[in-house]
């Protein structure tokens, strides 16, 4: 099997070891924003951070177990509303709040998998597509959960604000390693066997089933984990901005950006994208989205195997070239 | 073999481009800088573009009399804008970039409740003034915010004079059926007419709302079709108005009357929908019928403002044009007074202020909502705008009963 | 009824999503970009030129076929035999290209078409019928027909149907694939026109119009089997009536009053989750290959 990865320009199954190396230097640098004293640095980073865990959530499902999931917004939103319930309760502890998201969205996705997981393809796609309609609507409609008028949460003074971006790095920092050892146990290669082929796993004697459940119920666990904390961060939650179309969309292309199924990919995905889009909304003031677009076509096209593959290839530029036409009709 | 490091180094030189203009300081010392994050592209695009044009009419007039006077000086104006995308949460986002990166000295707000609710809390936290036109969920009020005023009347307020005056018609309305868009504003506009309907002996009788973003109501209007209301209001935005007004004369339903929030006034409601937009009735902020003698500093009254505004824009100048403009007024006069632009100054001169302008008076109450303006409703008849209520300031008489579809 | 003939105008919408979904393996996020430039274009036919909307079915249909073949032959074609997460991916990346170029030729501003039947309807079983949803509906049947007919009739129909099938049997037997994918794609661009065209006569017309059409074609793909085109038709009329009906629920829930019409599109989703768990792929299965 390691073979089929290589073919791919993967070194192994958890890609590239420079990229890890890379990825893992950036994560320390960024240990360092707070010092900058800038609320805005802050907020972007943090941003990114965030992110980069929802993006290792879907990576655990679409990327590794080739699960194609459109509905992974739906376990950071409830981790979201679980901060959310804890703080009108008067509950403000970041440990509780995350404590209590992974556990609910880990059940959640347990009882889920069991149904939808059953599915294959491009059905699954559109179940979970489904789950995260269904989430967003159904609690927008509670007003019990502020309905579209949302939550407000409890937040720390501004001198404090540094523990919110601690506490999402820490968060960003684990679903990273997470996906390392994670993907290098058993566990791993039964979700690559998986995606490669699930039929053959199976009669291999690979519990396909049980795999994939763990597999979604992980990935639930850091989204809601990155929901957990940006809602106090945040300071306000409601529907649109907890299930809203970036926070589900954007993970996966920033996956897809880096590289599916490796460990550097999301993270380096998440940085580009959002460093991107931070840098046109800033200078491009009226067309950002047009040239952001356009970016994302020409990254397609040049890089239709993500950015970390970049790192393992052997051959230079003429060998990236000659790689363009590889998926040609 | 040169990728892999040109890679790496593309991801550091990124990082680094993020981070570095940032440093820098706002140099110029002459001029006073406000911060917009508005929808320049979204869902909301036309209204955010119809708040920058309230927004730059005022800064050109106002930099071409002589910029605003704090103490002897005399400072010219400039705004910053970012594009929202209509989303709540970048536009607290960029709120909070213009304030730590663009360090502008004020913020004005963005379009829509959803995003004026998310702004003002970065305004809180930073204690940044923030004055808004196009937001009037009193949510936004609600939560104690000191740094944040609202220069437009309360959602809850938009329908009830249209419920006022249709039920001072011949024949009276006496039944009203409301449909509403899911978000925050258009339900508490919603509960606000029935609030009303029912505290003045009105019946109602469908109450009803739908995900706003939906693009069929066909359902919605089938079920209200059934319980013959006299007057039919819709709370919502533009959308919203455009989709419900097509269901209603698709599905041949008659009322007395048809009301509607933010929608009619709009020029793109009567432009789309041609000879079906005539006799219905919008709930309007302002209209260039009302009758306020401004202080000096501005335009002094509607027609004025309304003629200098079409000549520069080519359309007729609609109320989020008005309370835009209105929005910058406020921080003018608050400026002036304060004699200062530091931010708690004229955070406290706002507090206080009580100043006529064309658009109405600019009061705030304890929660820095302007609940002293009251509300007026226009209606579309031959295709132009009329204000028909309070009758003080009617151009024109109410139509009402409406004709039937397709007699307009 | 009115579920019915909402209905109808998804349908229109899925049938060209579900086709080339279907046969190229290829989500097209962009589909609702085409819808809007279909609407656009009778848009303008009717404003510069009077043309009847109608009339400018056939052209929207051949301008968004021409647009939708040099997109595929000039760009999607790059990736096109990649992993479906390229093309989604490239897709999204297009579609917000698309729009934003819409919003620069177009500004946001809301447009619309009025004509002499706009809005005209008829009473049939103390029901109100407006002529230009029942016009939509039929148009989906008949397009429905018309492309299963030509699909399995005629000689691209096949070479079609034989790519999806199998791509090296099909190249084997001197089907030119990339001439095909071509073809496909620009195919389901062009339906997207027809529908952006039919639903310009009853919405207001601005360049965000596509993405709401676009998320239910996905469940009424899906719905109706993948490939199928029929299946589309299928899907589409009954998730119609499921939020027809949704929207006409209401009950109460520990104190609060819950109305059906605010969610409609969970009820209809939960609905499809249902039909998903017993049949695995849609309603109509998977028709080609």
């Amino acid at each position: 099997m390691n073979a089929a990865l290589r073919s791919l320009g993967l070194s192994g199954i958890t890609g590239n070891p420079v990229a890890f190396a890379v990825a893992l230097a950036l994560m320390a640098l960024l240990l360092f924003v707070p010092a900058a004293h800038n609320d805005y640095f802050n907020l972007v980073f943090r941003n990114i951070l965030m992110y980069a865990a929802m993006a290792y959530g879907w990576n655990l499902i679409g990327g590794y177990t080739g699960y194609v999931s459109f509905g992974n917004v739906a376990f950071f939103g409830i981790g979201c509303y679980c901060s959310g319930v804890l703080s009108t309760h008067g509950v403000d502890s970041l440990l509780a709040d995350v404590a209590l998201a992974v556990a609910v969205n880990a059940l959640f996705a347990n009882l889920l998998g069991r149904v939808v997981l059953r599915l294959r393809g491009p059905y699954f796609g559109i179940a979970t597509l489904g789950i995260g309609v269904a989430v967003a609507e159904i609690i927008a409609n509670l007003d019990a959960l502020g309905g579209t008028s949302g939550l407000a949460l409890h937040q720390v003074d501004e001198a404090h604000f540094g523990v919110y971006y601690y506490a999402m790095w820490l968060v960003a920092l684990a679903s990273m390693l997470g996906t390392f050892f994670i993907t290098r146990s058993k566990v791993g290669y039964a979700f690559v066997a998986v995606r490669e082929n699930e039929d053959a796993a199976a009669a291999l004697g690979i519990p396909a089933t049980k795999y994939k459940i763990r597999a979604w119920m992980l990935g639930a666990m850091m989204g809601a984990a990155a929901g957990a904390v940006f809602a106090p961060a945040n300071g306000f939650i409601d529907p649109s901005i907890t299930f809203s179309p970036d926070s589900n969309v954007f993970p996966i292309v920033m996956t897809i950006l880096g590289g599916i199924g490796t460990v550097a990919g999301p993270f380096i995905g998440a940085l580009i994208l959002a460093g991107v889009n931070e840098l046109l909304q800033r200078y491009i003031v009226n067309a950002h989205t047009l040239f952001f677009g356009t970016m994302i076509v020409l990254v397609v096209l040049l890089l239709p195997r993500g950015l970390v593959w970049l790192f393992g290839l052997r051959g230079g530029v003429r060998a990236w070239l000659r790689s363009l036409t590889a998926y040609r009709a | 073999m040169i990728l892999r490091p040109t890679a790496a180094l593309g991801v550091l030189a990124l990082a680094a481009t993020v981070l570095v203009p940032g440093l820098s300081a706002r140099a110029d010392t002459d001029t006073i800088v406000f911060g917009s994050p508005i929808s320049l592209t979204g869902a909301l695009t036309k209204e955010g573009h119809l708040t920058q044009e309230g927004y730059e009419f005022w800064k050109t007039y106002v930099n071409a009399h002589g910029g605003i006077k704090v103490g002897n000086k005399s400072y010219k104006v400039d705004i910053k804008y970012y594009d929202d995308e209509s989303k709540n949460d970048t536009s607290a986002q960029l709120a909070e970039r213009l304030i730590d990166q663009d360090h502008v000295n004020f913020l004005l707000g963005p379009y829509g409740s959803g995003t004026s609710f998310t702004v003002a809390g970065i305004a809180e936290r930073k204690k940044i003034p923030m004055v808004e036109g196009n937001g009037a969920a009193e949510r936004i009020f609600n939560q104690g915010f000191k740094y944040t005023f609202g220069v437009l009347s309360p959602a809850r307020r938009y329908l009830e004079g249209v419920l006022e005056m249709a039920v001072h018609q011949k024949p009276a309305a006496k039944s009203v059926a409301i449909t509403s868009a899911s978000d925050a504003f258009s339900q508490e506009v919603a509960q606000g007419a029935a609030t009303w309907a029912q505290a003045h002996g009105m019946k109602v009788v469908y109450d009803n709302k739908y995900p706003d973003t939906a693009t069929d109501v066909s359902s919605v209007i089938s079920a209200l079709k059934g319980t013959n209301p006299d007057l039919i209001v819709n709370a919502g935005h533009v959308q919203d108005a455009l989709l419900v007004q097509k269901g209603l004369k698709d599905q041949n339903v008659m009322a007395g009357g048809y009301g509607y929030t933010v929608g009619p006034d709009t020029p793109d409601f009567a432009n789309s929908l041609g000879k079906d937009a005539n006799d219905v009735f919008g709930a309007a902020q302002w209209s260039d019928a009302v009758k306020y003698k401004g202080e000096p500093g501005f335009y002094r009254t509607a027609q004025e403002y309304a003629k200098a505004f079409e000549a520069a824009y080519h359309h007729r100048a609609d109320y989020h044009n008005a309370e835009s403009t209105a929005a910058c007024l406020a921080f003018q006069y608050a400026i002036e007074r304060a004699g200062s632009l530091d931010p708690d100054k004229v955070r406290d001169a706002l507090a206080k202020l009580d100043v006529v302008t064309f658009y109405g008076i600019l009061k705030f109450d304890s929660r820095g909502l302007n609940v002293y303006k009251p509300m007026v409703v226009n209606q579309i008849q031959n295709g132009k705008l009329v204000t028909v209520w309070p009758a003080g300031l009617a151009e024109a008489k109410v139509i009402w009963p409406a004709p039937p579809w397709g007699k307009r | 009824m009115d579920g019915i003939l909402a209905g109808g105008v998804l349908a229109i919408v899925a049938i060209g999503f579900s086709l080339v979904w279907g046969i190229m393996n290829i989500i097209n996020l962009a589909h609702g970009a085409f819808v809007m430039l279909g609407a656009y274009v009778t848009y303008e036919l009717y404003a510069v030129y009077h043309v009847d909307p109608f009339l400018s079915l056939p052209v929207s249909f051949v301008v968004l076929f021409a647009i939708g073949y040099a997109v595929q032959r000039w760009i999607i074609n790059w990736v096109v035999r990649a992993p479906i997460l390229t093309t989604f991916l490239l897709t999204f990346g297009l579609s917000l290209l698309i729009v934003n170029v819409a919003l620069i030729i177009w500004t946001g501003d809301r447009r619309g078409i009025e004509t002499a039947y706009s809005g005209t309807n008829f009473t049939l079983l103390g029901v109100t019928v407006p002529w230009v949803k029942l016009f939509t509906l039929v148009a989906a049947l008949v397009i429905t027909g018309a492309l299963q007919l030509w699909l399995t009739r005629s000689k691209t129909g096949r070479a079609i149907r034989a790519t999806a099938m199998d791509i090296g049997a099909a190249q084997l037997s001197g089907v030119r694939v990339a001439r095909i994918y071509a073809i496909v794609f620009g195919l389901g661009a062009g339906l997207a026109g027809v529908a952006g065209t039919l639903i310009a006569l009853s919405s207001s017309i601005n360049p965000n119009m596509g993405d709401p059409f676009l998320i239910s074609a996905f469940a009424v793909c899906v719905l109706g089997g993948l490939g199928s085109v029929q299946g589309a038709l299928i899907g589409g009329l009954v998730y119609g009536v499921i939020q027809a009906v949704a929207t006409s629920v209401q009950f109460t829930v520990g104190g609060q009053l819950i109305s059906g019409s605010g969610l409609s599109d969970a009820v209809a989703f939960i609905v499809l989750l249902l039909v998903l768990i017993f049949r695995p792929t849609g309603i109509m299965g998977r028709a080609v290959a």
